[in-house]
C-alpha cells in the first residue's frame, strides 16, 4: 500500500563516454518539495529526462507508485501525473498562448470549451492570462517560462519537474514563482526543483539533492547542504574553471 | 476570458464560402469552358485541403498523396469496370483503402522526420508509378482504363459540365468541413502541437506517432474520394495521369503552400489561383511552348516564397483591416 511515491534506484546515463549521471539513488516523498542543484553540467538536466522519459537510464531503475516506469515513453509517464518544464522552453509558438496551455489540458479535458476553461485557469496561476490571445511566438522570455509552468499544470500532474524556471524571471516574478510553487505544494502537490538561486533553494526546499559530476554529492535540509564542505568546493572549485 | 474557435463558429463563413463558389457555378453555367476550370478548381482545392490536413496543421510534408489518389481512381474503375457496380459505392471503399494504406505506410515513414519523410514518401509514390505500369490486371498498364461514357446518375457521369462543377465543390465542401472540424477539435491541437515541437507534445501526453498517424489516415481517406471522383470525371486514367509528381502529389502540397499551408482556407485561395492561372496558360501558351504552364506555376511559387511566406491568406492577414475581418480566416 505505502509504496515509495517516487524512488531513483541506482540510476545512471552514459553519453558515448561520458557518465552524466553516475547510480544515484534517492527517494521522494508525496507532497514534498526537493531541489536538484550542482554546478553547471553537473547532470541535473539529464537526471530529470530519466525521470520523464525523454531519455531511458543505461542502469537502474526509476520506480513511480511502486511501478517500475523505465520502459514507459513521455506521454504514459505525462498520463500517469507527471509533468515538466524544460530548460530550453519549448513553447509551441505557432499557437496562441491560451491554446499552448490547452495542449496539456486536454489530457483531462476531451472538448475544446472544457480544455480552455481549465487552461485559461492555469494560466491565472501563472500571470499570463492577460495574454490568453497572443500568439506564444510574441512572449518574451521570461512569459515563455511562466507559460511552460501553465501548461505542466494544466496536465493536472502529481508531480511537477521545473528545471530552471526561475532563469530570467525579474525579482517580483521570481516571488511570485516561488509563492506559486508553495502555494501548490501546499495543497498537496509533489514538486522537484532544478534551480540555481540558491536563495530560492532555501526559501522553499523540504529537502535538498546535489548532484556534481553525475554522482549525489550530498541529500539533506537545505541548511545543512549548504553548509557542506564539499558542496562549497563543488560549487566554488566549479567557479574557478 | 478564454477565446476559443469551435466548429460551430466555423459554419456562418464556411456557408458563405460555399454560396459564394455557387454563384460562381451559376454565373458560367453556360460556359463549358470555364465550368470545366472551376470543376478541375474545386477538385484540387479539395485534394489540397485534404493534404493539408497532415502537411499544414501537422507539417509532415507529404509527397505520396498522390498514391492515395490513384488507389481512389483505380478503385473506382475496378468497381465500375469489372464488377459493373455504380461508382457512388465506391466511394466508401475508397476513403477505406487509402486509409488503410496510409496506416501501413506510417509505420516506417514516421521514424523520419523533416525532408527524410519527404524524400520517403516521395520514393513511395514512384514505386507505386512503377507498379502501376506493372500490374495490368488491376490499372490497364501504361495504356490505361477507360470508362465507358453511359450518362445518368446512377452512373455518376453527366453530359452537362455543369454536373460536374457541382459534384467536384460538394467534394470541396466535404474536404473543408472535414478539415474544420478536425482543426477545432482535439485532434487538430495535438497535431499543432506535433508540428510546433514534439517534445513539448510528448511530455503533454500526446503520443506524437498515433497523432500523425490518426491525420495522415483522414488526408488519405479524403484525397482517395478525390480520386474516384477524377476517374469518373475524366474517364480515361493512365499511370503518369495518376502518378507523376509534378501533376499530383507535388501539385497538393504546392497549391496549399501558395494559398496558405497550415491555414483552414489557405489550400482553396491557391486553388483559385494556380488552377485557372494553369488553364488560362495552357490555352495561350501550350500550342507553341508545351510545358510553360509548369514554368509559370514554378514562378507563381517563387513569388509566394519571396513575397507571402505564409501564403495568400498570410498576406491577407497582413493587410491593415480590422482584425475581426481578417481573423476570420485565420487558423484562430
Ligand atoms: N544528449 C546528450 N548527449 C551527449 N551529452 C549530453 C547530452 N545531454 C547532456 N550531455 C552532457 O551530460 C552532462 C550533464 O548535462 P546536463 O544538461 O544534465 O547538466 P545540468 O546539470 O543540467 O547543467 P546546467 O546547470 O548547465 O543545466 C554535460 O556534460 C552535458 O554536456
Ligand atoms: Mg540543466
Amino acid at each position: 500500500m505505502s509504496a515509495t511515491f517516487l524512488s531513483l534506484q541506482g540510476v545512471s546515463k552514459r553519453f558515448l563516454g561520458l557518465l552524466a549521471v553516475d547510480e544515484v539513488s534517492f527517494d521522494v516523498a508525496a507532497g514534498e518539495l526537493l531541489s536538484v542543484i550542482g554546478p553547471n553540467g553537473a547532470g541535473k538536466t539529464t537526471l530529470f529526462n530519466l525521470l520523464t522519459g525523454q531519455l531511458s537510464p543505461s542502469a537502474g531503475r526509476v520506480v513511480f507508485n511502486g511501478v517500475d516506469i523505465n520502459g514507459q515513453p513521455p506521454q504514459a509517464r505525462a498520463r500517469i501525473g507527471f509533468g515538466r518544464t524544460f530548460q530550453m522552453s519549448q513553447t509551441l509558438t505557432s499557437l496562441s498562448v491560451l491554446e499552448n496551455a490547452m495542449i496539456g489540458s486536454f489530457l483531462h479535458h476531451r472538448h475544446i470549451s472544457a480544455a480552455a476553461d481549465h487552461a485559461y485557469a492555469s494560466l491565472e496561476l501563472v500571470g499570463l492570462q492577460h495574454r490568453a490571445n497572443i500568439t506564444a511566438g510574441e512572449l518574451t522570455l521570461s512569459e515563455r517560462r511562466r507559460l511552460e509552468v501553465a501548461r505542466a499544470l494544466a496536465l493536472d500532474p502529481k508531480v511537477v519537474l521545473l528545471d530552471e524556471v526561475m532563469a530570467g524571471l525579474n525579482q517580483t516574478e521570481v516571488q511570485g514563482m516561488v509563492d506559486l510553487v508553495r502555494t501548490l505544494n501546499g495543497g498537496g502537490l509533489t514538486f522537484l526543483v532544478i534551480e540555481h538561486n540558491l536563495k530560492v533553494v532555501r526559501q522553499f526546499s523540504h529537502r535538498v539533492v546535489v548532484l556534481d559530476r553525475g554522482a549525489k554529492l550530498a541529500e539533506g535540509s537545505a541548511e545543512e547542504v549548504l553548509a557542506n564542505p564539499a558542496v562549497i568546493e563543488a560549487y566554488i572549485g566549479k567557479s574557478k574553471q | 476570458m478564454p477565446r476559443i474557435r469551435t466548429f460551430r463558429q466555423e459554419l456562418p463563413p464556411l456557408a458563405l464560402t460555399a454560396v459564394l463558389l455557387a454563384a460562381l457555378v451559376g454565373l458560367y453555367s453556360g460556359d463549358n469552358f470555364t465550368l470545366n476550370i472551376l470543376a478541375t478548381t474545386f477538385l484540387f482545392a479539395g485534394l489540397a485541403t485534404a493534404w493539408n490536413i497532415l502537411g499544414g496543421f501537422g507539417g509532415q510534408f507529404s509527397l505520396c498523396h498522390g498514391v492515395f489518389f490513384a488507389e481512389g481512381a483505380y478503385l473506382t474503375a475496378n468497381m465500375v469496370l469489372g464488377a459493373g457496380l455504380s461508382p457512388w459505392w465506391s466511394l466508401a471503399p475508397a476513403a477505406g483503402l487509402a486509409a488503410a494504406t496510409a496506416v501501413l505506410i506510417s509505420w516506417p515513414a514516421f521514424r523520419l522526420r523533416g525532408p527524410f519523410f519527404a524524400i520517403a514518401t516521395m520514393t513511395f509514390s514512384e514505386v507505386v508509378l512503377v507498379l502501376a505500369n506493372y500490374f495490368e490486371s488491376i490499372t490497364g498498364g501504361p495504356q490505361g482504363m477507360r470508362v465507358p461514357f453511359r450518362p445518368g446518375w446512377q452512373n455518376m457521369i453527366f453530359t452537362g459540365r455543369i454536373a460536374y462543377a457541382w459534384l467536384m465543390l460538394g467534394f470541396l465542401l466535404l474536404a473543408l468541413i472535414v478539415s474544420l472540424v478536425l482543426l477545432r477539435s482535439r485532434l487538430g491541437y495535438y497535431l499543432q502541437a506535433v508540428r510546433d515541437n514534439e517534445a513539448a507534445a510528448e511530455a503533454s501526453g500526446i503520443d506524437v506517432l498515433r497523432t500523425k498517424l490518426m491525420a495522415f489516415a483522414i488526408s488519405a481517406a479524403v484525397t482517395g474520394v478525390g480520386g474516384s471522383l477524377f476517374v469518373m470525371y475524366v474517364r480515361i486514367v493512365d499511370p503518369p495521369t495518376l502518378l507523376t509528381l509534378s501533376d499530383v502529389g507535388v501539385r497538393f502540397a504546392l497549391i496549399a503552400l501558395i494559398g496558405g499551408v497550415g491555414t483552414g482556407y489557405g489550400p482553396l485561395f491557391g486553388a483559385l489561383l494556380v488552377v485557372p492561372l494553369e488553364a488560362w496558360l495552357r490555352a495561350e501558351l501550350g500550342a507553341y511552348a508545351p510545358g510553360s504552364n509548369l514554368v509559370v506555376l514554378g514562378a507563381v511559387l517563387v513569388l509566394a516564397a519571396l513575397f507571402f511566406k505564409r501564403g495568400l491568406v498570410g498576406a491577407f492577414q497582413s493587410l491593415p483591416l480590422p482584425a475581426r475581418w481578417t481573423g476570420r480566416l485565420a487558423r484562430t
